[in-house]
């Protein structure tokens, strides 16, 4: 069945559609990734925009809710198919789905994955529900390929936990504070309502990737007009960091961020006797999200870095 | 319209001049002093401090005495200030000292969360603040649906709330009512408006919100407009007005609680106090709480201007020392950026950009 053929597909085409056939000529035979996205908000729609635009991979489906809603008629409008059946509608739809990208909410996304795992396909989380193993691409990304069920912890985890793994390569942490400002208009209901989630999840990762004694988060969202970029600060306790060593390090862990996403920069690292604070700005360098949309950009960076991997992993495996 | 009456009793020794008839309607003062005065005290209030404040305001009639961390519940950081005691610490103290005076707790979603909603309700909160920068009521239902699961009374504000304009503002608060606040309203937390602002926003909430759901004013005096600010928003319909002993707050400190309810009283507002035992509990603040009571200096009237966080002025006066750089200076380019409460860190950005942008300096 090819994504022409789904439910949605009978809405007006968007000339885009066809490349899909272009990519898979590109690919050398190997056909891209079949992907589909859950969630139509401002995460799902990046997604779908990175994913038309990576030769590895073919947005399949766009799933949401509510048929009229703003998300699924843009979808449609960027060439997509969609549904808003849920998570059952793209089951029901037989189609062979190689990777789902979870972008719909914390809470809905234990559904998705019983629902998802029996089909074979890999789910690659965006929501901070923390089920599946945490990623980072830049410090454990080959983990990924490993596990059917990635989470992306979230955000803010993207943005800090490359700085906070290269801080505690080099020193001891007794205590490691991180703080993300994101603009009012990046983060949209689901990221409102789980915020709690978003916390949570970040600290566990922070935990999980790095030694650190005791790890705090908190999050702003801001109503400053402009905009302001999204605004990461790392701040740790510590004893004995040598300034030289750690902001090499801390450079270099911004150099494999850059790989995947562009806007990442190291805007401060400053060390004193017991303290290091450096500060991450993100922006979206993409075309399509506004620049200070860095903590969109981030996420969805990665998880088509994944997507990417797994959509290569899979066509090395059919040789 | 208000009226105001001449007092009509001749003073005691014991007791102060009686106010007119509750002509006019009853005003609820929230009590915001061991909270917002940790601002001043960069959290450091001790266990004393807090019982003794505690005891008085129960003694004053006080109906809700909010407790807690300058920036409310979970939000003891490096980035805002690390209190010298836990929430639980400050909570357990105050409760014990409360009889009728009902504990209030506050908590901004991002900086708190609902395990330490959770925990301060078990301690004994009976009024919780949800709170949110002014055009982010959204990230308050979850948590002011938590707060009314466990049976306390839910309040949602707007930070910042200079931020947005007085339409936007009623649009927010009539979000938080449909989330289940009980009580609504807005922190002037930069000290920025004049009587005039906030008469408006009051009156734009309370066409928004009707008349079941009380609407909350808290002033900060950064251009010395607390006290007539807060009688605005009283006369515009505002039926919960936030203050503290001294104005023991952020910046050039909150609305004055003994000169409110004084003022209050004398036009003839029914605000449940005990006059004489509300000064009682400011000298106690005045002698216990602080070095020295708040004054609007300069640097507390630029931030007011500036439209920044009042909460602020202490670590930019330490960083703006450390590197040499005009404070006034940091103020408005923290005011230019739009910076809010919880953006302590980028004092530092602002103070390493103005360095940079001094002749001369390498």
């Amino acid at each position: 069945m090819s994504a022409h053929d789904l439910p949605a597909g009978r809405r007006q085409r968007d000339p885009r559609h066809d490349n899909v056939d272009e990519k898979a000529d590109s690919m050398d035979n190997h056909r891209p990734a079949r992907v589909a996205v859950l969630g139509a908000g401002l995460i799902g729609l990046d997604l779908v925009d990175k994913i038309n635009r990576s030769d590895a991979l073919t947005c399949v489906l766009v799933v949401g809710h509510r048929r009229e809603s703003l998300g699924l008629r843009r979808a449609v409008a960027m060439g997509c198919a969609v549904t808003d059946g849920g998570i059952e509608a793209l089951l029901h739809t037989g189609a062979d789905i190689d990777v789902v990208f979870d972008a719909s909410n914390a809470d809905a996304h234990e559904h998705h994955w019983t629902r998802l795992e029996p089909t074979g396909a890999t789910m690659i989380d965006l929501t901070p529900a923390r089920l599946g193993e945490m990623i980072v691409p830049s410090v454990n990304g080959e983990h990924a390929l490993t596990t059917r069920h990635l989470s992306l912890v979230s955000c803010g985890g993207q943005a800090a936990i490359p700085v906070v793994y290269a801080l505690a390569a080099h020193t001891s942490l007794a205590y490691v504070e991180i703080v993300c400002t994101a603009a009012s208009a990046t983060a949209g209901p689901a990221t409102r309502l789980n915020l709690d989630d978003y916390v949570a999840t970040t600290a566990d990762a922070v935990r999980r990737f790095c030694a650190a004694g005791e790890v705090k988060v908190m999050v702003n969202l801001s109503p400053a007009t402009p905009a302001p970029p999204f605004r990461v600060t790392v701040t740790a306790l510590t004893r004995d960091a040598n300034p030289e060593t750690i902001t090499a390090a801390v450079a270099g862990a911004a150099r494999r961020v850059q790989a995947f996403a562009p806007g990442y920069q190291i805007s401060s690292c400053t060390v004193t006797d017991d303290r290091i604070t450096v500060t991450v700005q993100v922006e979206a360098r993409g075309t399509r999200l506004p620049r200070h949309a860095g903590n969109l950009d981030i996420i969805t960076a990665a998880a088509v870095v994944l997507g990417e991997q797994q959509a290569a992993a899979h066509a090395g495996g059919h040789r | 319209m208000l009226t105001i009456t001449a007092p009509t009793a001749t003073a005691s020794a014991a007791s102060l001049p009686a106010a007119a008839p509750h002509a006019a309607p009853r005003v609820l003062l929230h009590d915001a002093t061991l909270r917002d005065g940790h601002h001043a005290a960069r959290h450091q209030l001790n266990h004393d401090q807090l019982r003794g404040y505690a005891a008085a305001a129960e003694q004053a009639g006080i109906a809700v005495l909010e407790v807690g961390h300058g920036n409310g519940l979970g939000a003891s950081s490096l980035q805002i200030g690390r209190a010298l005691l836990s929430d639980a610490e400050m909570l357990d103290t105050v409760r014990a000292e409360l009889t009728h005076t009902r504990m209030g707790v506050f908590l901004a979603p991002g900086w708190g969360t609902g395990d330490d909603l959770r925990a301060a309700v078990a301690l004994g909160a009976r009024v919780v603040r949800i709170a949110a920068h002014c055009t982010e009521a959204d990230a308050t239902q979850r948590h002011l649906g938590i707060a009314a699961e466990l049976g306390a009374e839910p309040h949602g504000v707007l930070l910042m709330s200079h931020m947005a304009d007085p339409h936007k503002l009623a649009e927010q608060c009539a979000l938080l009512a449909r989330y289940g606040a009980r009580a609504v309203g807005f922190y002037d937390s930069a000290g920025h408006f004049l009587p005039d602002d906030v008469a408006t926003r009051v009156s734009a909430i309370r066409q928004a919100v009707g008349d079941d759901v009380d609407v909350i004013f808290h002033g900060h005096n950064n251009l010395g407009m607390s006290v007539a600010n807060s009688l605005a928003a009283v006369a515009a319909g505002a039926t919960i007005i936030d203050a503290t002993a001294r104005g023991f707050g952020a910046g050039a400190g909150n609305t004055p609680i003994e000169v409110l309810a004084a003022v209050l009283h004398r036009m003839g507002h029914d605000t449940g106090l005990d006059q004489r035992a509300v000064l009682q509990a400011a000298d106690l603040a005045g002698r216990t709480l602080m070095d020295a009571p708040p004054t609007i200096d300069t640097i507390s009237l630029a931030s007011g201007l500036a439209g920044v966080f009042s909460g602020f002025k202490l670590p930019v006066l330490a960083a703006a020392e450390t590197h040499g750089v005009d404070p006034v200076d940091v103020l408005f380019e923290l005011g230019a950026r739009g910076a809010v409460a919880g953006q302590e860190d980028l004092i530092a950005d602002v103070v390493t950009t103005l360095r940079g942008a001094r002749p001369g300096t390498p």
